[in-house]
């Protein structure tokens, strides 16, 4: 290590890019493309949290994944339950994401603290509601797979609603 | 040290960047036309997501970071004054919420090892290393080996920098250095320091070969 830094400069910064360099730089591209790549389906749940930000919910975080597979992102489709934690500082939503047949989607979900939540399922397609149970409680039964994000609005008080990251079903 | 590329031809600019069409869509955004903004999000993710990267926060956490990067240029499409820094205000946004990240993710680690249960559980993802998988399965070719470790020798500033600047065009370099805190250099018409220094460890390394020699 060093040894090339403290040797005096063969090249000069202040010379004009060649196309060696040129070809340097995208050799650089393809090369950490290929050993860190963008996840798959990353660019989808960009766009399609773009549309949610009108909504002008707090996005919570994304706190704790537990994960059977490699990711919760839908890179190997996993095939037990997936559960995933998204805090906000007024509310804790956890998720249970579990394979149906037909290849759709059961979400489980509890919001704590427990309260009578509206609880909108946006995807790309439309929007779906439930409302939670007395204990913060509510379920989707059989949703498609695909980008997802839950917006959480306590009933009956001002509250501001909070949304989750784009997901992957 | 002998020069070796001499001959080598200089390159002309391209006449539109990354950036220009950054600030073409936002403008367009602004109006009520999303469709150049989708595009643009499509050709620059990459370039955030290896910014977020940069900064040590994991993949999981990443893809966060980009999405609400995204949320907030829409968000703020209305405010932003200079559109042509458009690449300048994405990097420093997407570097501020990256580092956000990490200090939280630092704070649930401490909080974590604290309750012995929580242990076996792990994380939601240890940080890994910025590569996450090997090299050497990767790099299948003995020139991208080669300039992968010359890069590697190079400071983390030049590395992050030439990691960057390849993702998006000549005329967006200048806003790239000086979103990631690189004295303005003049890298895009010139060489600039980080090339310069990388041409001279690939070269002290290969000896006599070119680098254009298979």
């Amino acid at each position: 290590m060093g040894n090339a830094m403290n040797t005096p400069l063969g090249y000069s910064p202040g010379e004009p890019l060649d196309v060696v360099d040129l070809e340097i730089l995208a050799d650089i591209a393809r090369i950490q493309v290929a050993l860190d790549p963008v996840p798959v389906g990353l660019v989808e749940r960009s766009l399609f949290a773009i549309t949610l930000a009108g909504l002008e919910a707090e996005v919570m975080e994304l706190e704790y994944v537990r994960i059977p597979e490699m990711s919760v992102r839908g890179e190997a489709p996993p095939v037990e339950a997936r559960t995933i934690t998204f805090t906000s500082d007024s509310v804790t939503v956890m998720i249970s994401l579990s394979p149906t047949e037909g290849g759709r989607v059961r979400i489980d979900g509890w919001a704590a603290p427990a309260a009578e939540l509206l609880v909108s399922l946006h995807r790309p397609g439309g929007v779906s509601e439930t409302r939670s149970d007395d204990d913060g409680r509510f379920v989707f039964d059989a949703v498609d797979p695909g980008p997802a994000s839950f917006v959480v609005q306590p009933t009956g008080s001002s509250e501001r609603a909070v949304s989750t990251p784009v997901i992957e079903l | 040290m002998t020069r070796i590329t001499e001959d080598v031809p200089e390159v002309d600019e391209p006449e539109v960047s990354l950036g220009d069409r950054g600030a073409a869509a936002l403008l367009d955004y602004r109006d009520g036309k999303p469709q150049a903004l989708a595009d643009f999000v499509k050709e620059a993710t990459p370039l955030l997501w290896h910014t977020v990267r940069a900064q040590g926060v994991d993949r999981e956490h990443a893809d966060d970071v980009v999405q609400n990067t995204w949320m907030a240029l829409v968000r703020n499409a209305h405010t932003i004054q200079e559109p042509h820094a458009i690449l300048k205000w994405l990097l420093v946004t997407a570097k501020r919420g990256a580092w956000e990240a990490v200090r939280k993710h630092r704070d649930d680690n401490k909080r974590r090892t604290e309750l012995p249960d929580d242990v076996l559980d792990g994380p939601a993802g240890a940080l890994p290393s910025p590569d996450p998988t090997p090299e050497n399965q990767v790099l299948v070719m003995e020139r991208d080996r080669q300039l992968w470790r010359a890069v590697l020798r190079l400071p983390d500033r030049c590395q992050q920098l030439l990691r960057l600047i390849s993702l998006a065009d000549r005329p967006d370099y200048k806003y790239i250095s000086s979103a990631i805190g690189m004295p303005v250099g003049s890298i895009g018409s010139n060489r600039g320091r980080c090339l310069a220094k990388l041409r001279d460890i690939i070269e002290s390394e290969q000896g006599d070969r070119t680098w254009e020699t298979p």
